[in-house]
């Protein structure tokens, strides 16, 4: 019985995770169609972000809005710069934000070096209920984790810039023609999704080793759960999340973490074989 | 209020589409822009909206020189552009499709919508109904309704009648007819729906090998077919 809920917590905190690392690349890749590579680099920002304030004993949650606002900033420079000229050049964007990511992985090994930092969690006692002990952080981390999906819903769903974005991503000179100013848009909504990024860095920072490579641990399974829940509707980051997620966790807690990549992976193949638009896809007309 | 001098447009380099077109418009007039296919009906609107890559000329209107502005700008200083094959936001509701009319225009963003729905009752009673599973003629009415909302001087429209059956034309050229007397608005329509444009035009303009022709008024057209297969049939 323990040991199912363990599980279950343990699946139920990766999906969450990973849900976590995915919503801002939903918005930049699933929304925007740019296949941003530097998107586990923001991620890493986020995370240094952390380290570095923490020397100045700054409260955890402002912490937390620096590592977005931080990062957003980040984004908003390199849209301006390099993203903006290759929109709809798909191979293009490869290159470039891979480009972008090196050069990011590299003035963080110049400024903090090669080596690992640690970010402290700002509570750590281990809570029980259940019968199990539980990391209260790592529940820190799904609550996070539920919260800023529902907000980002919210913002897109429901509020009038949401539906600006969604405009100008459905048929962008339509809206321009209509007086949307489109560069605006695409900006801030490259910004934001940066944004996300960084603060699900600083939220998962005191939970690994921060070091230059952490970003790409998430990078590909975040991917994966963009395009296994298809990019049609951002609802679909949830069932991919959902799927990759739980299926690693149980497989892995079960089998070993190798046969859980295998089957993962397998699954992963099988879904976008037989729904190439993802689950949330709908066939194009 | 609009005046078009010496417009040369197209979507690529060294090959306009519109070779040096003029023309000159007052406060409420209704043109009608007629044409074979190819002839540079639909690229004309689209210079005047801003959309096209390749734009040379003046393009005065109140006042502001327009070539070379961004669209939303173009928008905002009072054009209203719907598009052929109306381009409705399918996946947004009709409220939704009529929000992204005024979205980008501040003065506008409060204003309420009551006057669209006393036009168009269909789209009040299906505000919240997806624009993309409405019928042909009833996204044709969203289009209108989306560019009204933004309140502008001068309203395009690029083959309102097309795919729409005979029967739902008549009722929209009334519903624009209604609309152009009502709030004033200076119209140019492009359109090959001759039913359409005796109901709502003023006047005809012909448009031939990227330049626009001197017109005649819309009487005229009707008592003198000869007109019409001059510039029309193939």
């Amino acid at each position: 019985m323990e040991m199912t809920l363990l599980i279950g917590l343990d699946a139920a905190s990766y999906i969450l995770t990973l849900l976590l690392v995915c919503i801002g690349l939903v918005i930049i890749f699933g929304m925007m169609n740019v296949i941003n590579l530097a998107h586990g680099e923001f991620f890493l920002l986020g995370a240094y972000t952390v380290v570095l304030l923490q020397q100045y004993a700054l409260p955890f949650a402002v912490i937390l809005l620096a590592a977005f606002a931080f990062v957003a900033l980040i984004g908003l420079i390199i849209e301006e710069i390099v993203i903006r000229r290759i929109y709809h050049r798909f191979l293009d964007t490869i290159l470039a934000t891979w480009g972008i990511s090196l050069a990011l992985k590299q003035l963080v090994i110049v400024l903090f070096g090669p080596g690992s930092q640690q970010a402290v969690a700002p509570f750590a006692e281990p809570l029980e209920m259940f019968g199990i002990t539980y990391s209260s952080y790592r529940l820190f981390v799904m609550g996070m984790a539920i919260m800023i999906t529902a907000a980002t819903f919210l913002i897109l769903f429901r509020t009038r810039w949401g539906l600006t974005a969604r405009g100008v991503i459905a048929n962008r000179q339509m809206a321009s023609c209509l007086g949307v100013n489109t560069r605006r848009v695409d900006r801030v909504t490259f910004a934001f999704g940066s944004g996300l990024a960084g603060l699900a860095g600083a939220i998962m920072a005191p939970l690994m080793s921060v070091d230059p490579q952490m970003g790409v641990g998430f990078l590909v399974p975040a991917f994966l759960s963009v395009l296994v829940g298809g990019t049609a509707s951002p609802l679909g980051a949830l069932w991919g999340a959902g799927i990759i997620g739980g299926s690693n966790s149980v497989v892995a807690a079960i089998w070993t973490p190798v046969i859980a990549q295998i089957a993962v992976f397998s699954l992963a193949i099988v879904v976008i074989r037989l729904m190439p638009n993802g689950v949330t896809g709908r066939r194009r007309r | 209020m609009l005046n078009v001098r010496d417009l040369k447009a197209g979507y690529i380099r060294g090959a306009p589409v519109l070779k040096g077109l003029d023309l000159d418009l007052e406060r409420g007039d209704c043109i009608a822009l007629m044409g074979r296919n190819g002839m540079g009906k639909t690229t004309f609107v689209k210079a005047l909206m801003g959309v096209l890559p390749q734009i040379s000329g003046s393009i005065r209107f109140l006042d502001q020189e327009l070539v070379d502005l961004a669209p939303y700008k173009i928008s905002n200083a009072g054009i209203a552009y719907v598009p052929q094959g109306r381009e409705i936001f399918p996946d947004f509701t009709v409220e939704q499709n009529l929000e992204m009319g005024r979205i980008g225009k501040p003065k506008q963003r409060n204003e309420s919508f009551d006057f669209i729905y006393e036009y168009f009752p269909i789209l009040a009673e299906r505000q919240k109904q997806l624009g993309g599973t409405m019928s042909g003629g009833q996204q044709q009415q969203l289009a209108i309704a989306r560019a009204l909302v933004g309140r502008p001087d001068l309203l395009l429209l690029d083959e309102p009648s097309e795919g729409i059956q005979p029967s739902i034309v008549q009722e929209l050229a009334a519903i624009l007819r209604r609309i152009v007397e009502q709030e004033k608005m200076t119209v140019i329509v492009v359109e090959q729906n001759l039913n359409l444009v005796r109901r709502l035009a003023h006047h005809v303009r012909f448009i031939e090998n990227g330049i626009i022709k001197s017109g005649v008024a819309v009487d005229e057209v009707n008592k003198n077919p000869a007109i019409i297969s001059r510039y029309l049939s193939v």
